[in-house]
């Protein structure tokens, strides 16, 4: 009876120590378990894939540097997609916080290694405060919301914006998000102007989606590290997510260890004292 | 490796580091980098919106004459800075209301347009003549979830009789849901503690290579 | 602003008056971000004008707000060091001091759900067994072990979560929420916009 008291008062940095050394274990001992792909991730994946060659499409950052780890793998697996089918990227954010510095970095190390030019290929827009202004905004016209790109050069000197006024012209709305701006972008742009989108974004979020998934509001969904991996499968380049999976699974298995031998502690030592009393 | 790397990533750890630090114990290198993290990001603030607002939005269209009316919501916005005085923080009130009337108009229609309508619409299923047995079953499940579970959320009466027994109902729903969101947000956690510990291992341990 | 979104928004004065606000708006709420920077110098000020605990830490505050702040604000002109794109002092601290420590607080988190997991999820009642259980079942899901370890089980169950829990009760709650708090959101606008509701002026 002593153990299991013992056992679920046990100090809370045990807990923090074993959950440490089991995120550190694969990096030891790589497993790469293989990962299957969801029906929502295949969707999506299949709806980027169907685009017409040179489709314009927006490639949204509204996720923070602390979901880094969650969105990257999304956005690279995203950019290196669009990229591969010859599309033109549009990038923004609505995230004060780096958006537009990741998108930066995102696509311009992708496009450099597929030869891909900026102005022409790729623009990055950069970031505006108030997003329900922008999504409405650009509904309208894209260069009243931001006249200039993220470095400051007006749109009507990038060819790309050339040919882009507002929603019309975009194809598909490739959007990773951590926050509550993809309810935005689903409610305002994809039912006020038909604009078919997809939906990364981290697994907190995910449970949410699967109303805009069902409802056909967004074609596809990715959710969390997971949804990222998927997508990297089917692009067939696993990258960080993938590698991540193998952290996942023995660390959802120590928590679920966990939970288990918590609830056998509290049901014995509950049995005991209803013994004494 | 260059040196200005290697430092980088030194820098980059102890922060790392300090911040983890605090699972053990409070400490003064958790509170140095907490307090800097603080600072970080107000100051960050500062040039994002001189440089894509103040100087792209406001001041370019105004110099350039196009809309030459821009200096107004500049001033508004400076009106917000009243609210540091408590005499004047009355005034603070009129850029609010514009803030306030412009987002509500877009919201009593984006709302109702782009969220209730399609959910309502998608949730009006067929219960029969479905293609197979289970995309019936699977219809019936979403349409008693998504009443039971409104039903539930419904407080302006007393959930009793037919009310409270589907309000019953929902929350075996919603404790489905919640069970569902709990493993993903776990998902979700470990995934962000994956990704420091990743450049932990990989890059800061990897740097010892180059140093010694 | 309702009225625009049921006209063109070509249409004149109108569209082009909801396209003015919109723009007013993205310019006021620039303002309002700077009112937090304001603040926290204001506070960190106090702090240590009063010796209060922990004074020496504001120091570092007020310092990480003008080592940001100032370079920024300088022209790229004057030195590639100022400004806010590659290569300046605003860049290099955002890539290797606050988005790391951003990312680091947030990975804290995951120690913190597996305490709390581990202290507080308890089977107490039927409803916290059956949260209990399907999160468990989602976790085994989720992951390429859990997934083999439930293929070990007769009929197809990774499918049968997907479909009816994921893609049935948690699609039909989480819709009953969206519903709800649109329906909630919309009335809160309408209440605003008809002078109802002032809480957000500071009065009732």
């Amino acid at each position: 009876m002593s153990f299991w008291k013992k056992f679920n008062d046990m100090d809370r940095r045990w807990v923090y120590l074993m959950v440490a050394v089991t995120v550190i274990i694969p990096f030891l001992i790589p497993m790469k378990f293989p990962v299957s792909v969801s029906p929502e991730a295949r969707n999506f994946f299949n709806a980027v894939d169907s685009l017409p060659d040179s489709s314009v499409v927006m490639l949204v950052f509204d996720y923070y540097p602390s979901t880094i780890a969650e969105c990257e793998p999304m956005a690279i697996a995203g950019a290196y997609h669009l990229f591969k089918k010859h599309c033109k990227i549009i990038t923004l954010s609505n995230i004060p916080y780096g958006g537009p510095s990741m998108a930066e970095s995102v696509t311009r190390r992708i496009a450099a290694e597929l030869g891909k030019e900026y102005g022409k290929d790729f623009v990055n827009l950069g970031y505006k405060y108030g997003y329900v202004s922008v999504l409405k905004g650009m509904g309208v016209s894209i260069e009243s919301i931001f006249p200039t790109d993220n470095r400051g050069t007006p749109l009507s000197e990038l060819p790309l914006m050339n040919t882009v006024k507002n929603y019309e012209q975009v194809k598909f709305v490739f959007e990773i998000a951590d926050n509550a701006t993809a309810d935005y972008w689903v409610s305002i742009v994809n039912a006020g102007y038909g604009v078919p989108m997809g939906v990364g974004c981290t697994a907190v979020m995910a449970p949410k989606f699967y109303a805009f998934y069902g409802a056909g509001q967004i074609v596809g969904l990715l959710g969390g590290m997971k949804g990222a991996a998927e997508y990297e499968i089917l692009l067939e380049k696993p990258g960080t997510a993938f590698r991540g999976m193998d952290i996942q699974s023995l660390v959802h298995f120590l928590i679920i260890g966990l939970v288990i031998m918590g609830n056998i502690g509290y049901f014995v030592t509950k049995r005991g004292k209803r013994k004494t009393l | 490796m260059s040196g200005i790397e290697i430092l980088q990533i030194w820098i980059i750890a102890f922060f790392t580091l300090a911040l983890f630090s605090f699972l053990y114990k409070d400490n003064p290198f958790y509170k140095l980098a907490e307090n800097i993290f603080a600072g970080l990001t107000a100051g960050y603030q500062v040039g994002l919106i001189w440089d894509t607002i103040i100087i792209q939005k406001m001041w370019d269209p105004m110099v350039s004459g196009d809309k030459w009316w821009m200096f107004i919501p500049g001033i508004l916005g400076l009106l917000m800075f009243s609210r540091f005085f408590s005499k004047y923080s009355w005034i603070s009130r009129i850029p609010l209301a514009v803030v306030m009337g412009v987002t509500s108009g877009v919201f009593l229609t984006t709302q109702l347009h782009g969220l209730v309508l399609p959910q309502m619409q998608s949730t009006m299923l067929a219960l029969w003549g479905n293609q197979d047995f289970v995309a019936s079953l699977l219809a019936v499940v979403t349409i008693v979830g998504v009443i039971s579970t409104l039903v539930y959320f419904y407080f302006s009466a007393e959930h009793t009789g037919i009310l409270g027994g589907t309000a019953k109902v929902g929350i075996w729903f919603i404790m489905i849901s919640f069970g569902a969101h709990f493993g993903y947000t776990v998902m979700g956690r470990v995934s962000l503690l994956i990704g420091r510990v990743q450049f932990l291992i990989e890059d800061w341990l990897g740097s010892f290579r180059h140093i010694f | 602003m309702t009225v625009a979104f049921f006209l063109n928004e070509k249409t004149p004065y109108v569209g082009d008056t909801s396209n003015v606000l919109l723009d007013w708006l993205i310019i006021i709420g620039g303002f309002t971000l700077l009112l937090g920077v304001v603040s926290i110098l204001r506070v960190s000020a106090q702090a240590i004008q009063r010796k209060k605990e922990g004074w020496p830490f504001k120091i570092a505050t007020i310092a990480s707000v003008l080592v940001m702040a100032i370079p920024s604000l300088l022209p790229v002109s004057w030195s590639p060091l100022f400004g806010r794109f590659e290569g300046s002092i605003y860049d290099w601290v955002f890539v290797n001091l606050q988005a790391p420590m951003m990312a680091t607080m947030f990975a804290t988190l995951a120690f913190y759900i597996a305490s709390a997991a581990f202290r507080a999820f308890r089977a107490r009642t039927a409803e916290a067994t059956l949260l209990l259980l399907t999160a468990t079942i989602v976790m085994f899901w989720r992951v390429p072990i859990g997934e083999a370890f439930l293929n070990l089980f007769p009929g197809d169950l990774p499918y049968f979560i997907n479909k009816f829990i994921m893609n049935g009760a948690n699609l039909a709650v989480q819709r009953g929420i969206i519903i709800g708090a649109a329906l909630g959101a919309a009335a809160l606008s309408l209440r605003i916009i008809l002078g109802i509701e002032r809480t957000y002026m500071g009065r009732g």
